[in-house]
């Protein structure tokens, strides 16, 4: 067996725990679920492109977004978990090389972020069911920004590893990126309406380009924004990668 | 030909030499102990031996290899116990075992009876469901070293493998790599602990500032470093003019802890004893014990230790 499947299926084994299943499955329901059901009071429906989806469809469409974020950080942890107990260098003194080290990481991430992608598109199915669009065109969307999304906020999740040595400063860090990515993207409400600083806001944050490329895959509403978005992910993921790939390399044992 | 090789291996950290031209012979099939104080190089050492880090200036040739150029073929053939704790915290003792064997590509079968064995072999059968996270840390300390056992290989380094056991742990397991090299293993073997080092190792280097300062066989470390010796003579009656009697004579403490001792350390203790002897013979003073005190490691150690830092300051 090839040394980078080895470690992706240790990768694995040592995430997919009890608790991380809870946290990647319990945590987005509570919003579809609660919130989504909740917050029709106030919102009753939101236009999207040429349609009008209700607020349980827009928040499940908004939360596969907000779980392949949440995955990729949560499994870009691996690293920091690595140092902290040992098994950074422990792995590094066997048969594997740094390189096997890091592509272990991105298939883990990446297989990870399907596998939420698929939980939650599962779940939220029954909501926004009836407003499916799903074609030959939109259906790739969804898997692009399930792996370009996994890889993007798994190596923000890494960079953040590899420059930290405090578990204080590490989960500050985390913390602050993660309310801001969830908070300030289009995930749990739209761009349109909110105040204009928000609104430009939302577009410093990847995972509005993430959801909205999850949107178009799921209601079938490509067209030239989404592209761009699709660009910027892009783009950005393979810096974000680089970056992560060098720090990791550098990484001093 | 030698199973590692080093020739002025160097490692430096801006002007800290940590590793300062180190030569290493050490041969097959046996337990090469490398000993020094704190900060002294031997972590470093492992981590380059063990391709952790790359060296500054020097070669070296682990198993034949050029560690330097061929990293990762050597490492396909060492084990490692690092110095630092290292576990899975989610995974349970025995899930650890048999995760780490698939990391090496043990075959299926194979790592199910090697994870009994070495359950057994450690005395981890009772914890075998545990979590790492849950375990104290002898029992994290023995999973660590069990671990390594988990695959085959040609070299093992164990960097102070004994922290945090109890003396049966710790003997159990230095019984364990006894056995183990009778199969052939190499073992490269750092302690603090200078009992165990006599106890296990082949041959025992010194390291001091970066540098080889002492190499060879506990007994001939003894015979070279080890020529003060230390004689204790035990009177049952508390003789207080004794230090009268006993003028002239050099290298000698007395203390009257029940009854009076007579304590000599000297290079020439022989030659202090039997004029003590005379002494006491003379003044009708009887000797309850007389006993000699072997040297041990621990002594040449810090002698040799003391030399050197007394020579570089």
């Amino acid at each position: 067996m090839h040394p980078v499947i080895r470690l992706v299926n240790r990768n694995l084994t040592i995430s997919l725990n009890k608790g991380f299943m809870i946290w990647q499955v319990i945590f987005p329901l509570i919003y579809i679920f609660v919130g989504g059901f909740a917050y029709t009071a106030l919102i009753d429906s939101v236009s999207y492109g040429n349609k009008s989806l209700d607020y349980p469809a827009y928040i499940a469409s908004g939360m596969i977004g907000f779980n392949i974020m949440n995955s990729a950080l949560v499994s870009g942890i691996i690293i920091w978990n690595d140092r902290r107990h040992g098994m950074f260098e422990q792995i590094l003194v066997g048969p594997f090389t740094r390189t096997h080290y890091i592509l272990s990481n991105v298939y883990t991430i990446g297989i990870i972020g399907l596998i939420s992608a698929t939980l939650i598109t599962a779940v939220g199915y029954p909501l926004f069911f009836e407003s499916i669009e799903f074609n030959l065109l939109t259906m790739p969307l969804l898997v692009f920004a399930s792996v370009v999304g996994s890889i993007l906020f798994g190596s923000i999740a890494s960079i953040i590893s590899t420059r930290l040595k405090s578990s204080e400063g590490f989960n500050v860090v985390i913390n602050t990126v993660f309310l801001f990515f969830a908070f300030v993207s289009t995930a749990f409400y739209p761009a349109e309406g909110s105040p204009l600083p928000l609104s430009i806001a939302f577009y410093f944050n990847p995972l509005t380009y993430l959801v909205d490329v999850v949107r178009a895959g799921i209601f079938g509403n490509f067209d030239t924004f989404v592209a761009i978005e699709m660009l910027v992910l892009a783009t950005l993921a393979i810096t974000l990668f680089s970056i992560a790939t060098k720090l990791l390399a550098k990484l001093e044992l | 030909m030698s199973c590692i090789e080093t020739k002025l291996l160097s490692k430096s950290y801006g002007v800290i030499n940590a590793v300062d031209g180190i030569d290493l012979s050490v041969n097959y099939g046996k337990i090469f102990g490398f000993l020094g104080p704190n900060g002294a190089g031997k972590t470093t050492t492992i981590k380059l031996l063990t391709t952790l880090i790359p060296p500054t200036a020097g070669s070296m040739k682990i198993l034949g290899m050029d560690a330097i150029r061929s990293p990762l073929e050597v490492r396909k053939k060492i084990g490692v116990v690092l110095q630092q704790p290292s576990y899975e915290p989610t995974l349970s003792v025995e899930k650890s075992l048999e995760k780490y064997g698939m990391m090496w590509n043990v075959e299926r079968k194979m790592r199910q009876d090697r994870v009994e064995e070495l359950l057994s072999a450690f005395d981890l059968g009772e914890i075998r469901n545990i979590k790492n996270d849950e375990l104290s840390i002898g029992q994290r300390r023995r999973v660590q070293v069990a671990r390594e056992f988990m695959h085959d290989m040609n070299l093992l380094f164990l960097d102070e493998p004994t922290v945090g056991l109890d003396p049966s742990a710790r003997r159990g397991l230095l019984d364990f790599i006894k056995l183990k090299v009778k199969d052939g293993l190499t073992v490269f073997f750092t302690t603090h602990l200078l009992n165990e080092a006599e106890y296990i190792c082949d041959e025992v280097a010194i390291i001091n500032k970066g540098k080889i300062i002492a190499i060879d066989t506990p007994d001939e470390l003894k015979n070279k470093f080890g020529r003060e010796k230390t004689i204790k003579i035990h009177l049952d009656s508390i003789r207080r003019d004794l230090s009268n009697l006993l003028i002239g004579i050099k290298d000698y403490e007395l203390d009257f802890n029940s009854g009076t001792n007579i304590t000599i350390r000297s290079n020439d203790s022989e030659e202090v004893l039997l004029k003590i002897l005379q002494i006491l013979t003379a003044n009708n003073i009887a000797i309850e014990d007389l006993s000699a005190i072997p040297t041990s490691l621990e002594e040449i150690f810090l002698s040799v230790v003391n030399k050197s830092n007394a020579s570089s300051n």
